[in-house]
């Protein structure tokens, strides 16, 4: 079923908002899609995370057909003061900006004949340009920097069950603009389900995003986020991804680095638990010199899970004076979990200081030796070490009281062990 | 360090043909060549049956295409898969039976096939095109009981050991290349040491490309049975040419309990003029099995020449507490294109290994470093240790990473790491300082930056590597 998984024309028609320009562009992806069906590892892309065969163990059905119920007793997080954009099921419900300047911020529904028309050859890309209907524009004014931090409820429905979810979001921040996010995935659905999303991201000049991706909980849904990021000079990008828990998740992201001086971050703190699969991709362009990037991304591994990091930085040959560092880190805490990465270096420049490191292992026993000499059980000194390993990451967070937020939940996945 | 040897604008200087009539299988990949090399070789019925099985295989193979280097399409029904020198016809028994101009080209290159190669401790297995011409030093090595011939003759005398291990590391259903070697390969050198011997001295073989259009189909095998010990030395110099050439070897290597193979190359065949028209496609698997406990296979190599290099010598670790490892220079200047790694499977417990990769790229060259690092599930207590490092030269060049890591227990280490940077501006201006010229100090930096390699290789190629190093990086700065 999954392997000759296909969708009809005539589910673009049902998209209201289209043009004819749109519509060639929907019909024209949707054929790719329907030629090459869901990736498997033949895709260099997906060489560790066989998609194709992931959904064919678990799915028998997949529906396009999604409700989108409101939730009416919603509950915010009321440990900090925040803004907040409500979506469920990827649709945009409602936005509260109640301590900003109003006028300084924009946010609607997406329209289709906003978004950027790059050709694809990533099927999950090119299933969402065919099909997403749902998601937010958001942007911000020219000099303005938030007062709050903006959380982004990512909720699903319980309703969800074998669905495959299309949606699109698209950030843009004016010159010398900031803002920070907190994308929070709620998951009430019980069952399986797919979210491909996609996020396009523009930085202007000097302007500065900082996103944590993070959920209350565990869950049994699918999650494939694409996302594309454009830096102008000056600019800076950070993401923390902090999404333990999931079944199967790929966050797959693409930075280019368009002006000079521009610098992008992305940080990982990741606990895999049993049967959990999560990959980070990221491709770093550096097309101008001058500009920095660094990735760091850390992993415990429990049993059956299976954690994966596949980085590129591609430096251009006018791109001098480039600054790339990418680490991966992984701890492997059970004899079934499996460390997989592959840290790619293109570089066409020769003044640049590029490098990457990887280490995958076990916990150092003389760490754990000296601990319990200091009076705590074998399993405290693992749950001390493994808490400090991440930490490392998390402690990078600027805010305490998001930073708290932040760890709690984040002991809240470890403890499980 | 000073190193006196490098003359500014020297050229190729192994650029040379002899001019020798060849005997030439029929043009073109088809059974009846497959037939005619069998028959040329006198070999056994099961030869045959294997060559043709190979050739089955490779109708439903296609090409692989995913390196970097591209190349453009080779025609394989225009080659000649067969050709040898005449005189080899009927084989000489000493060296004054050799064509005299076989003699003239080996000096010309420096291979001491003659008295001198006593002093030197070099037994040398040349190979001239395709026939191995003349085996030295068998007499020594037949006293401990050590066979160092060529394949050919190896399928005659020793058809039980050669049929027990060829294709057991590179099997006929691998890719492209190695099967279409094995269904053509026309010489090379078998090696055999027996139980607890330690081979006296270096082995040797100097391969020469020399018949325009022949692509050449090398077939090695080392065997080392328990507790012995090879070192085993490769070299390579090749004429100029205008067309391209495809040289296709197969290198397949055994360790069996407690044996160790040192196995070290020093590459440097025609890389094509300054333009990037010409020069050797060298597409080469080499594959060696730690199949006994306790075992090491080492692979070293200095790669500076061909227009395209495209290998991955690797080691497949079964033995517990069997060691791999993988030293490599890769140099290219001009429009040479280098895409070449090792892979390190490792399967038994306390299995080690480590690689060191040293990338050079200077002129319009490609450099990528594509390796792999596989702990299996039961590898318990296994160790990996990755140094990649690239020097650039220019902003015209390229210098690639891409290692693939997967750990799959958690007793297991992996440590990988890589860099990619330039010459030091400093350096360069401190040895000027010091009276050596650009290109000298180039030399003197770039050899520093590969020391931990150069180190490896044995005393015979340690001072050539060194001049090569020099040489192969001419005009790429300042």
């Amino acid at each position: 079923m999954i392997d000759n998984f296909t969708i009809s024309n005539k589910e673009i028609e049902k998209i209201n908002f289209i043009n004819q320009d749109d519509k060639e562009f929907r019909i024209k992806n949707l054929e790719f899609f329907n030629q090459n069906g869901f990736p498997s590892k033949r895709d260099e892309d997906w060489k560790f995370s066989d998609f194709r065969e992931i959904l064919s163990k678990n799915f028998k059905n997949i529906s396009i057909n999604n409700t989108y119920p409101d939730e009416k007793n919603f509950r915010l997080i009321n440990d900090f003061d925040h803004n907040f954009i409500l979506l469920i099921n990827g649709r945009f419900i409602r936005s509260d900006f109640k301590f900003e300047e109003k006028k300084k911020i924009k946010i609607k529904e997406i329209e289709s004949d906003k978004i950027s028309r790059d050709k694809s050859e990533n099927p999950l890309v090119c299933l969402n340009n065919a099909l997403f209907n749902n998601g937010f524009i958001l942007e911000i004014e020219k000099n303005y920097k938030l007062e709050k931090v903006l959380i982004i409820y990512n909720l699903f429905s319980d309703d969800l069950s074998d669905h495959i979810l299309n949606n699109r979001n698209r950030v843009i921040l004016n010159e010398n603009s900031q803002l920070h996010t907190i994308e929070y995935t709620i998951n009430k659905s019980k069952n399986k389900f797919i979210n491909n999303s996609y996020e396009n991201v523009l930085l202007k000049e000097n302007s500065i995003l900082k996103n944590i991706s993070i959920q209350a909980s565990k869950s049994d849904g699918y999650f494939y986020k694409f996302s594309n990021n454009k830096l102008k000079s000056d600019s800076q990008y950070v993401n923390f991804i902090l999404s333990s828990g999931l079944k199967f998740n790929k966050q797959d992201i693409k930075v280019d680095l368009e002006g000079k001086n521009s610098e992008c971050n992305i940080k990982s703190a990741l606990f895999l638990d049993n049967g959990d699969h999560q990959e980070i991709k990221t491709r770093v362009n550096h097309l101008v010199p001058d500009c920095k990037s660094f990735q760091k991304i850390k992993s415990v591994l429990e049993s059956n899970s299976k954690g994966i990091y596949q980085g590129k930085i591609y430096v251009k040959d006018i791109a001098q004076k480039t600054n790339a560092y990418q680490l991966s880190k992984a701890l492997l805490i059970n004899d079934n979990a499996e460390f997989n990465s592959k840290p790619e270096l293109e570089i066409y420049a020769d003044d640049v200081k590029c490098s990457h490191g990887s280490t995958s292992g076990n916990v150092d026993e003389n760490s754990v030796h000296y601990l319990m000499t200091r009076g705590l059980t074998k399993q405290e000194a693992l749950l001390l070490l493994i808490n400090g390993f991440l930490n490392e990451i998390t402690s990078e967070i600027k805010s305490d009281t998001i930073k708290k937020f932040v760890e709690k939940k984040l002991e809240f996945q470890i403890n499980g062990y | 360090m000073k190193n006196q040897n490098i003359n500014t604008n020297q050229e190729y200087k192994y650029g040379f043909t002899t001019d020798i009539e060849n005997i030439r299988a029929p043009k073109g990949l088809n059974e009846n060549s497959i037939k005619f090399i069998s028959k040329m070789k006198k070999e056994p019925k099961w030869m045959l049956e294997w060559r043709l099985k190979a050739f089955n295989r490779l109708k439903n193979l296609k090409e692989p295409n995913w390196q970097k280097p591209k190349y453009p399409k080779i025609n394989y029904q225009e080659l000649y898969y067969y050709s040898a020198p005449k005189s080899a016809s009927d084989k000489p028994k000493s060296l004054d039976e050799v064509d005299p101009k076989l003699l003239e080209t080996y000096k010309k290159l420096g291979i001491p096939l003659n008295e001198q190669k006593k002093l030197s401790g070099v037994a040398v297995d040349a190979v001239f095109d395709s026939v191995s011409v003349a085996t030295t030093y068998k007499e020594e090595l037949t006293k401990k009981g050590i066979i160092f011939c060529s394949i050919s003759e190896a399928i005659q005398k020793h058809p039980d050991l050669v049929k027990k291990y060829i294709g057991s590391v590179i099997p006929l259903t691998d890719h492209y290349f190695a099967t279409l070697n094995s269904a053509v390969f026309t010489d090379g050198s078998f090696v055999y040491i027996p139980p607890n011997v330690r081979c006296p001295m270096e082995l040797s073989t100097y391969f020469r490309i020399n018949a325009a259009e022949t692509g050449q189909f090398e077939r090695t095998l080392i065997i080392a049975d328990k507790g012995s010990y090879v070192s085993y030395l490769e070299g390579c110099t090749a004429p100029m040419r205008d067309e391209n050439q495809l040289h296709a070897a197969n290198v397949e290597l055994i360790a069996l309990d407690d044996a160790e193979i040192k196995y070290s190359t020093v590459q440097n065949w025609y890389p094509g003029d300054k333009d990037g028209v010409g020069g050797i496609y060298n597409f080469v698997t080499k594959r060696g099995a730690c199949r006994g406990k306790n075992s090491k296979i080492s692979w070293t190599q200095v790669e500076t020449g061909s227009a395209i290099t495209w290998k991955y010598p690797s080691c497949i670790l079964q033995g517990d507490n069997s060691v791999g490892e993988f030293y490599s220079i890769a140099i290219t200047n001009n429009y040479q294109k280098a895409d070449t790694g090792t892979k390190m499977i490792h399967l038994g417990k306390n299995t080690k290994s480590k690689i060191i990769s040293k990338g050079i790229s200077a002129g319009n060259a490609d450099n990528t470093y594509r390796g792999l690092v596989d702990i299996g599930k039961k590898a318990l207590n296994s160790r990996n240790y990755t140094q990649c490092d690239s020097l650039l030269m220019g902003n015209k060049c390229g210098a690639h990473t891409v290692p693939y890591i997967k750990n799959k227990n958690s007793s297991s280490v992996i440590e990988h790491e890589a860099t990619t940077s330039k010459i030091n501006e400093e350096q360069l201006y401190y040895c000027n300082q010091r009276g050596l010229n650009q290109e000298e100090a180039v030399s003197l930096i770039v050899n520093g930056f590969c020391k931990e390699v150069l180190q490896q290789l044995p005393m015979e190629f340690a001072v050539e590597a060194q001049k090569l190093v020099g040489i192969s990086l001419e005009g790429s700065v300042g």
